[in-house]
């Protein structure tokens, strides 16, 4: 892959672009890029039993609601070893060198190490997350089969790049030592993911064909609203396995998405953005605002309007997708589901890498039967016409994965 | 009151493309001049000639030429100032389906969330790129959202993903379409899949149309192409303009007329009798490009099996109101309603009905391989018993020019079932 042209692209882009394009050259010109590059350095005893905690960690915005570091890198990995006792201790004194070399911070490192069933397949165990499977209707997706994926996210552009890098032997992490590296238990594999989130961050994309120069400026994703507040995201208890051997672990579900943007911002106005992505409800007592500011910390479709859904299909001709998802949350009202997406420009058109952690793969179904809404469909709306933003969004990949706790991360076999 | 015109070519700044026919308004005008001269038949046209280039009222602004508009339709299906034209391609087959494509230039149309009618403008050069979905064993077009989506690829690359909005024009009925921006001349590619479709299925369509399918079609984006489309848009005399009625089903597909039964229901029949969905009553279809393209027009109200309650109409839109007996979907009593516009009976999908009175709740939008498309609701009635008809939501379906004004606001209606 080519790299970016810095003379033709803002720096925040030009470094988006680097981490996208990935590998040891682009982190020479991540590292050569002006601007602060001192990163913390860690201590792996200061990070803790859950892979998934990093809300104690993380930024928070000015209503409160935590922020996911910047950027983001999905590395998929195929196993090129057996598991040994060997093999373990070289994988989790990899994990543990990345751990010395950047701090538990976003300006640091947050990672997280998971598994699929086709690595329990492999290693002749039985998986604790299901095959990935078709979800809805609306989908034909591709399956992610690999291995293993290592989620690397921080503030800092290089530091994804060389964490990823360093696992395989190529550079040394912020100046530190690798212990080992992945090198003769994992290979690369297909896809290699990457991403960005963070407010004016989507307004950067212009350039692209498909990204409108409607976008909201300060809108931190593409769908140019605020996302994740805090009452919709489950807390980490609530997605963190309560036993058996991955007890303290969590699952992901990886949804890779394209967006229509040109449709949802050139076609659609901010009234009925709001009205699909939220509810008909937020549409007519404009309790949004431009970006989602006025929400502040609450989407404010628990409950009341979530019950409303079927009743808005029908006489309101439209139902907002955050209204259909909210009528999955638990008894107590809390979410079932924790995301940390981010957008993407990976295959050059905008989307979503929709990972989300939840105690089961089935809490992730579930949530996302009820945002598909085809329970609905035909009822007042279509199946994807003024059904939430399905008419926006197209299922390209999904995968399961387990993510062990800290301590049984490196090669399960339970 | 709205207004409403089309562009027919508007220049997009990223694109560096030379833009034809949207290089300038010099270039624009004496194109659609000619245009509008070249065709001779100066009774049906408002236009001007060539040697009077006048521009058609403006309605928008830069470089665009503009389309004369009704600038006060009615709250009512109505005649539009214009017709577009249609580069219709060969139908393509997909599994139990054949989607038939067609092309225009970039155009108006208008979304409708609840009852309100959001004009969506045309943004850059490019077509209109429309198809109608069909079942092949009976030639019935499916008038509901099936969730379809796009994918446009040029060398390969994919330049354009997409759901085409489902649609109803006055001329090419219920389909699927959506403006698509194109950088520049080339031969594109478009991956059309079908999703399977969940509205409910009765009689030969239960248990159908539940599989993912997907055809494929290419197009030839080019200078001919554009001229062809904007050349030969129909204009009419300003004494049409904004009359209650509706153009005729493009080609003169057909609706069957409304004394004869033909339509799509007995011309469904046909086609199962054929056993071959190549073939086609004259009524019903149009030949295309090596494949026939049916309009979706409901048949006559007379034509449906059962006892006759009433045909009311709400909105402008026609409901036909019946009593099935013996009839599937349900043998022991059906309240069958369908929803259509006036003139051309499209049908009206994706609206929200429900019934009080002498049966009571919520109707069903749902796919019949005989009786088409129609809500309908099980239950019993006896003579002198009453319905009240409401509309919950009118249909969502987008609208071209003709149809924006009309199917929004719509009362409820009571009819009786006769002695």
């Amino acid at each position: 892959m080519g790299l970016p042209d810095p003379s033709t692209l803002s720096r925040r882009d030009y470094l988006r672009a680097l981490v996208a394009a990935g590998g040891t050259a682009a982190l020479a010109a991540c590292v050569d890029a002006p601007g602060d590059t001192s990163v913390p350095a860690g201590d792996p005893t200061e990070r803790p039993p859950r892979q998934h905690a990093w809300n104690g960690v993380l930024r928070a915005d000015d209503d409160g609601n935590p922020q996911s570091p910047e950027h983001h890198v999905l590395l998929a990995l195929e196993l090129s070893a057996t598991i040994t006792q060997e093999t373990r201790e070289q994988v989790e004194m990899a994990l543990r060198s990345l751990e010395s070399a950047y701090a538990y911070d976003p300006a640091g490192l947050l990672f997280t190490v998971g598994y699929t069933s086709s690595y329990f397949e492999r290693v002749g165990s039985d998986s604790p997350v299901p095959e990935p499977e078709t979800m809805t209707t609306l989908e034909s997706p591709e399956f992610d089969d690999f291995d293993a994926i290592v989620h690397l996210a921080s503030d800092n552009p290089e530091v994804v790049l060389e964490a990823e890098e360093a696992l395989f032997g190529e550079v040394s992490p912020n100046g530190a030592k690798m212990d080992a590296t992945f090198e003769g238990v994992f290979e690369r594999g297909e896809p290699r993911r990457t991403g960005f989130i963070g407010p004016g961050l989507p307004a950067e994309h212009t350039d692209m064909p498909e990204v409108p120069d409607s976008i909201p400026e300060d809108a931190p994703f593409f769908m140019g609203f605020r996302s994740g507040f805090a009452e919709s995201q489950a807390p980490e208890s609530r997605v963190t396995i309560q036993e058996g051997p991955y007890s303290g672990g969590t699952t992901t579900h990886i949804e890779s998405l394209t967006l229509q943007l040109e449709t949802w911002f050139e076609q659609d106005n901010h009234f009925q953005r709001v009205a699909k992505l939220f509810s008909p409800e937020h549409a007519m007592d404009e309790r949004v605002g431009e970006i989602g500011k006025k929400l502040e910390r609450e989407t404010g479709v628990a409950g009341e309007i979530a019950e409303r859904t079927e009743q808005d299909a029908r006489e309101l001709g439209t139902v907002g997708h955050a209204q259909k998802a909210a009528r999955e949350r638990d008894e107590d009202g809390a979410p079932p589901l924790l995301r940390r997406d981010f957008n993407t420009t990976d295959n050059g058109t905008p989307g979503v890498h929709f990972l989300a952690h939840q105690r089961r793969i089935a809490d992730f179904a579930r949530v996302r039967q009820a945002m598909a809404g085809e329970d609905i469909a035909g009822e007042g709306v279509g199946k994807r016409l003024n059904n939430g933003i399905l008419q926006y969004v197209f299922v390209r990949r999904r995968g399961n994965f387990i993510i062990p706790p800290r301590d049984n991360r490196a090669l399960p076999a339970d | 009151m709205t207004s409403n015109e089309d562009t027919t070519v508007h220049e997009r700044n990223r694109l560096p493309r030379r833009q034809i026919l949207a290089g300038g308004s010099a270039t624009l005008l004496t194109a659609l001049a000619g245009c509008l001269g070249s065709d001779g038949d100066g009774d049906n046209k408002s236009g001007p000639d060539e040697s009077t280039p006048t521009p058609p009222p403006v309605a928008d602004t830069d470089s665009s030429p503009q389309i004369p508009e009704v600038s006060d339709p009615p709250e009512a299906v109505y005649r539009p100032a214009h017709m577009a034209d249609m580069n219709h391609l060969g139908a393509v087959e997909a599994g139990p389906y054949m989607v038939s494509p067609m092309l225009s230039y970039p155009h108006s149309f208008w979304l409708v969330t609840g009852s309100k009618a959001e004009r969506v403008r045309p943004q850059g050069p490019g077509v209109h790129l429309m198809f109608s979905v069909w079942d092949r064993q009976t030639g019935t077009v499916l008038p509901v959202d099936v969730g379809a989506q796009t994918q446009v690829r040029r060398d390969g690359e994919i330049v354009d993903t997409r759901s085409p909005w489902p649609m109803i024009s006055q001329t090419m009925g219920f389909h699927f379409g959506d403006n698509i921006s194109l950088a520049g001349p080339g031969t594109y590619t478009v991956e059309v899949q079908l999703n399977p479709i969940t509205v409910r299925r009765t009689g030969e369509f239960a248990n159908t149309f539940e599989t993912t399918q997907t055809a494929t079609f290419e197009f030839e984006f080019d200078e001919e192409l554009q001229e062809q489309l904007v050349n030969n848009i129909t204009y009419f005399d300003k004494k049409q303009w904004g009359k209650q009625e509706a153009l005729e089903p493009m080609g003169g597909m057909s609706m069957g007329g409304d004394e004869s039964t033909q339509g799509t229901y007995e011309g469904g029949s046909d086609m199962n009798d054929g056993g071959d969905g190549s073939k086609m009553d004259d009524d019903s279809g149009m030949e295309m490009g090596g494949g026939m393209m049916p309009y979706s027009s409901l048949p006559a109200a007379n034509s449906y099996p059962g006892q006759a309650v009433g045909e009311p109409t709400s909105g402008d839109a026609s409901f036909v109101v019946r009593y099935l007996t013996d009839t599937a979907p349900v043998e022991d009593g059906y309240l069958f309603v369908s929803a259509r516009t006036p003139y051309n009976r499209v049908p009206l999908a994706d609206m929200a009905l429900s019934v009080t009175g002498a049966v009571e709740g919520e109707l069903v939008q749902t796919l019949d391989s005989n009786l088409g498309h129609h809500y309908g609701l099980a239950g019993s009635l006896a003579p002198g018993d009453t319905v009240e008809l409401t509309v919950d939501s009118p249909p969502q379906v987008a609208r071209h020019v003709g149809y924006e004004t009309a199917f929004l606001e719509m009362e409820s209606m009571t009819v009786e079932v006769s002695e």
